[in-house]
């Protein structure tokens, strides 16, 4: 919370305007009972008619003064609340730009999307009501008891008795609620989980008929969610009948001792009837008060959550490279390499070294974990080598300014993901100045030229969200050719021609040989890189052989293993239709 | 006066939209038809009516005796005023005691029951829903995303949920508090009555100015709040590829032009509507001074009490508040009355039906035949056309073919998860579609590409097949399966728990635990989709040995994609854009040098190349 402070702080003067607007509001409010207590005891019981109407007069002037006052407080109150809430998306946005890969992944990507809007949402709204009504309440209560003594002491100290009891009340409610609310959210999650997973599953489920099995889970679940709920809402709603019941005791007990009072002439009718006012309105202020409690704990949370992210320190490799333009030939040197993912027990790379040279086709081959993404994400510096160093054209990884290096890289990860707008902005991303023709050409290198140009709006197509559906297959293609448009020096397949049949896989293949660039391509099969200058082989992390196709199979038994049981168990075709 | 409407400080309307439609933010409610909606809400509250009906008998007493007290203080006052007859003080001051006490116990029971009753009532809903989709046929869940029909089970029923908790009440109360106050008013004091009332026009103006105006710029509020949210998710679920092509820079500038508009399209948004509690309490305020005021000079006049003056104050309050409130709730009751028409249109989805004359069929043989039948997903396609062969019981079939050919199509019709358009298909020679689904299925083993697993212990994921199994039968099952080596080795064996993303065990073993599952389960017929992705050669073998003793004895239709399943089929089925091009064994298939021969040259061309 305290964090989110020194963001409303930049709006010092619009907060501080809005408050002193919102204090014009709350001293209208408390003068009045007062000035009708003056037209009662002057006016009515003196049958003084001017008197009457120069209060009346004055009620009206400063029932006028309040409504200008409400009226210019929305003004500044949506400039601070708007403000901090823009300020806030913008800073978070921009860190979140600056986390390293891990960090987002810790952090998980759907968690941070929640932050920065639900979150920002709920804490602007907060600030909102905050510079509006949330001081309103609470100060309300504390001026009304403080006016209610200058009118009559005794008859004050009464209502002054109440107020802190109830408080005590309400707050023992609240906050035994909120913890309520608490597992009520668990319940919601639980009960979530068991929807998501049923949709991805339904299929089991009907194939095992296993409705209701399934609908009996649910509603275990459900059950147990409606109790909590139950239980959390019914606590709250004794908060109000309880206060109530309270403050209406203490309006009899002030009539009680009023009608005394006045018996004995100590207290005037004009002023039971000013503290009866007060009470009356300090009862409708804990209804506004249990209600800003509330949000003031859901803010209060959201709060935590966006502080999280503001206090992370960007683990992104400080960038002390040379920013300098400098050409890389697309030569690298692994030299022991090691690495290990942040929190994780095994080392996922162990002492691999190679050397690739400047234009040559790399296979990297290994089974499902033995590192292979790891290998090739350390090389645009996504995640900072453990031990050990990584060279391009001799220079090590560190000495080279991070934009610098990844510039030059083109990567088409496992899964394509596209942004949306047209195919050509999509394209235009691995770079902005990219001309017309190499744009053309790239398209044509991955073979989905022919396909973008079969569209209505050719490379103008929407796509995404809003636009049309590609295929797994296009999707992949597109993807490779936005890496190429980058006229990369070092380009990365992540096993991104899974989706692509043998034909179209080899024809990139030939197209990316008549690029002079470094080329790794993942694979699952040897097939798709036998023709490699160098295949890496993996294995458990370790860089088991490598070599060319023809002396991997004569040298390494493990690599023939692989190839024989792939040559058998040779895959027709690939990925079928889901289910 | 206090602010009239505590709970809705002007941000209202700004509502986030939920975590399932980002980027299509919540426009104004959609409402098709409101009194069948609110109809068949009202069917399954109906199960609650009594207490329903003591509720709302509660809501009577209570705004009854709030209308009451105001006036009984007023008397009151007058009287301590007029003369200080202690007796009759006390009588009131009880009297006051016990309508408070009493106002307080009936809202609170009105409440309590309430929540009871929409609690419970949205229980059923949800369970009855998720039932429902439980036997929605298979095409519904292609048709729409996962998220989509799961918002509805959550977001939808929570909007419907948190209505009937409070909307009704507060209708209710807000109808009978107007009505009450007006008729106490006139009857205290037509004339002042008359004053009060002036403020009502100067209201329906003052709202109509502001939400005119509001209406706008919510709008474009709405609009700009669906453009950032979207592009953060887009950016952030895509951020590797950021990373990757350094765009770090280009997309926070990007990021702020969006957010720059949405903090001004917000800023005007929330400043006019900021002006609604502001006016509604300056009318109070108003209507405060016009009573005080010329209350005061009839009252000089003799013409009414100072009590009625304070009586006055109180109703004049709780007069505007009601007005306020009804505006407010409407909005609320539309957006729950849209929820709950989301919900109930998945309801009214037919779900799969039997025949009529759907008979049940205990063990079947696995005789499978299919006569010239015809699919197609969509109108005018066709996925599939004049499909015909035949399989004996206990034969393999291997289905072959390129990718989208229809091979899958081909065993989700066997399942009867689709119907087929055209042509029958005979399962031990009887029509499948006359054959009850759950008992057609119960004898049916499917394995899928990709092992779908439970978030449970290891132990119920394998009993999935047979809810029945004993734990003997589970681990006797996960023997066959080649599968209990690796359970042995789990931190806690059969009763390790799984993670639905995968963590904890391999791709392989997940498969080898989907086998263990229909294992169990012995079905008569099987459908078996070989997985593509590459297993480490030792896991692989023991698939395929799992495969091979699952495989005994049982019909078994193969998705193939290893040569060697394929070769010791009994029979290949080649499909090629929906139609079967070449049917035959291995031998015979290569004899016939089409498609299937050239594959399996292609292959071990590359094998021996």
């Amino acid at each position: 919370m305290k964090e989110i402070f020194t963001y409303v702080a930049k709006y010092k003067a619009a907060a501080v305007f809005a408050l002193f607007l919102m204090a014009i509001e709350l001293v209208v409010e408390l003068i009045q009972p007062v000035i009708m207590a003056a037209i009662i005891d002057t006016g009515v019981t003196q049958h003084d008619i001017g008197s009457i109407g120069f209060w009346g007069a004055v009620l009206l002037g400063i029932s006028v003064l309040a409504f200008a006052s409400g009226i210019l407080n929305s003004f500044f109150a949506s400039k601070v609340s708007q403000g901090t809430a823009y300020d806030l998306r913008k800073d978070v946005y921009e860190r979140i730009q600056h986390f390293s890969v891990t960090q987002i992944q810790r952090f998980a990507a759907s968690s941070l999307i929640t932050r920065l809007t639900a979150d920002v949402t709920q804490i602007q709204s907060l600030i909102f009501m905050a510079m509006r009504i949330m001081l309103r309440a609470p100060l309300f209560i504390i001026g009304g008891v403080i006016m209610a003594f200058t009118v009559n002491v005794r008859l004050a100290l009464i209502l002054a008795a109440f107020v802190p009891f109830l408080l005590l009340i309400m707050f023992f409610l609240m906050t035994k609620g909120v913890k309520l609310f608490g597992s009520v959210q668990g319940k919601i999650d639980r009960l979530n989980a068991i929807i998501q997973e049923n949709l991805l599953g339904i299929r089991l489920v009907k194939a095992f008929l296993r409705s209701t099995f399934e609908a009996t889970r649910f509603r275990k679940v459900n059950h147990s969610l409606m109790e909590v709920n139950k239980r959390a809402l019914q606590l709250m709603e004794t908060v109000m009948p309880l206060v109530m019941l309270g403050m209406n005791t203490g309006i009899i007990a002030i009539l009680w001792f009023g009608s005394v009072q006045m018996e004995a002439g100590d207290a005037q009718p004009g002023e039971v009837v000013a503290i009866l006012n007060y009470a009356t309105r300090i009862l409708g202020s804990f209804g506004v008060f249990s209600f800003l409690l509330m949000n003031f704990s859901r803010g209060k949370a959201s709060a935590a959550r966006i502080t999280e992210v503001l206090l992370e320190q960007p683990e992104e490799r400080l960038d002390k490279g040379d920013q300098r333009e400098q050409k890389l030939s697309g030569q690298i040197t692994f030299d022991e390499v090691s690495f290990r993912y942040p929190k994780a027990k095994q080392p996922a790379l162990m002492h691999v070294s190679f050397s690739v040279e400047a234009g040559e086709v790399v296979g990297v081959i290994g089974e499902t974990g033995s590192g292979k993404s790891t290998l090739v994400q350390l090389i645009p510096g996504l995640f900072p080598v453990t031990l050990g160093s990584i060279y391009f054209d001799e220079r090590p990884i560190e000495s080279i300014g991070v934009q610098q290096l990844r510039r030059q890289i083109g990567i088409v990860p496992q899964q394509a993901h596209l942004f949306s707008g047209t195919i050509r902005e999509n394209l235009l991303w691995g770079n902005e100045e990219a001309s017309n023709k190499e744009i053309i050409q790239a398209a044509e290198d991955a073979s989905i030229h022919d396909y973008i140009i079969s569209l209505p709006h050719g490379y103008d197509t929407v796509i995404g969200q809003r636009g049309i559906n590609l295929s797994g297959g296009q999707k992949q293609r597109l993807s490779l050719a936005r890496a190429l448009v980058r006229e990369p020096k070092i380009l990365i397949l992540d096993d991104s021609t899974s989706a692509l049949d043998a034909n179209t896989e080899a024809k990139v293949l030939q197209a990316l040989r008549r690029r002079s660039c470094t080329v790794f391509i993942i694979a699952s099969k040897i097939s798709s890189v036998k023709s490699a200058e160098q295949i890496l082989l993996l294995k458990h992390g370790e860089l088991e052989a490598s070599g060319p196709h023809h002396e991997l199979i004569k040298q390494n038994a493990y690599y023939r293993t692989i190839y024989q049981s792939q040559s058998e168990t040779e895959v027709f075709e690939h990925a079928g239709n889901k289910w | 006066m206090q602010e009239t409407n505590g709970n809705q400080s002007g941000q209202q309307p700004a509502r986030m939209p939920s975590r399932h439609h980002h980027g299509a933010p919540r426009q104004k409610p959609e409402i098709k038809n409101m009194r069948q909606t609110l109809q068949r809400i009202w069917q399954y509250m109906y199960a609650k009516k009594l207490l329903f009906f003591l509720t709302l008998f509660m809501v009577v007493a209570s705004s009854t005796l709030s209308l009451l007290g105001p006036y009984l203080l007023g008397v009151t006052v007058d009287h301590m005023i007029a003369d200080f007859q202690t007796s009759e003080l006390t009588f009131m001051l009880i009297l006051l005691g016990v309508i408070f006490i009493t106002q307080s116990v009936a809202v609170w029971l009105q409440n309590y029951w309430m929540i009871t009753i929409a609690q419970e009532t949205v229980q059923t809903m949800r369970n009855e829903l998720f039932y429902h989709i439980q036997l929605l046929p298979l095409p519904f869940f292609q048709r729409r995303q996962s998220g989509e029909v799961m918002s509805r089970l959550t977001n939808d029923m929570e909007n419907v949920s948190r209505t009937l908790n409070s909307s009704v009440i507060q209708l209710a109360t807000s109808v009978l508090t107007l009505a009450g106050t007006v008729s106490i008013m006139l009857w205290l004091s037509p004339l002042l009555t008359l004053l009060t009332l002036t403020i009502v026009p100067l209201m329906f103006w003052g709202m109509k100015w502001i939400t005119n105006r509001t209406g706008r710029y919510f709008k474009a509020q709405q609009k700009d709040l669906g453009d950032v949210n979207g592009y953060v998710e887009e950016t952030l679920s895509g951020h590797h590829i950021i990373k990757a092509f350094s765009q770090e820079e280009r997309v926070t500038a990007a990021f702020h032009e969006k957010n720059e508009r949405l903090r001004d399209s917000g800023y005007w948004a929330q400043t006019y509507s900021g002006f609604i509690p502001k006016l509604m309490n300056s009318l109070n305020n108003l209507s405060f001074t016009i009573i005080v005021g010329f209350g005061a000079i009839l009252a000089v006049n003799g013409l009414i009490s100072i009590g009625i003056i304070v009586t006055f104050t109180t109703y004049a309050r709780q007069f505007t508040r009601p007005l306020n409130d009804l505006a407010n709730q409407y909005n609320v009751v539309l957006s729950a009355v849209a929820g709950a028409e989301r919900v109930f249109e998945i309801m009214d989805e037919e779900p799969e039906k039997d025949d009529p004359q759907a008979i049940r069929v205990e063990r079947l043989h696995g005789e499978v035949e299919f006569q010239s039948v015809d699919f197609a997903y969509q109108e005018g396609g066709r996925t599939l056309s004049n499909i015909d062969f035949r399989v004996d019981s206990g034969q393999t079939v291997a289905l072959v073919g390129p990718t989208g050919a229809g091979k899958t199509t081909l065993v989700s019709l066997l399942a009867q998860f689709y119907q087929p358009e055209r042509g029958r298909i005979l399962l031990d020679g009887q029509d499948a579609s006359k054959i009850r689904r759950s008992s057609l299925r119960s004898n049916m083993g499917i394995v899928l590409q990709d092992s779908y697993l439970f978030e449970t212990t290891v132990r119920e994921n394998i009993r999935y097949g047979k809810l029945a199994a004993t734990d003997e039968e589970v681990v006797q099952a996960a023997k066959a399966a080649n599968a209990d080596d690796f359970i042995q080795k789990l931190p806690n064996g059969y009763d390790t728990i799984l993670h639905a993303d995968g963590s904890g065990i391999s791709h392989g073993q997940r498969q080898l635990l989907s086998i263990a599952r229909v294992m169990v389960a012995d079905p008569a017929l099987l459908i078996l989709d070989e997985a593509t992705s590459s297993i480490d050669t030792i896991t692989e073998m023991k698939i395929n040995d799992a495969f091979r003793q699952l495989m005994k004895g049982k019909t078994s239709f193969v998705i193939a994609h290893r040569l060697n399943t394929v070769k010791s089929a009994d029979m290949i089925v080649v499909i090629q854009s929906g139609k079967i091009t070449e049917k035959g064994t291995h031998q015979e298939l290569l004899k016939q040098n089409g498609y299937y021969a050239s594959l399996v040259q292609s292959s071990s061309l590359r094998a021996n190349g």
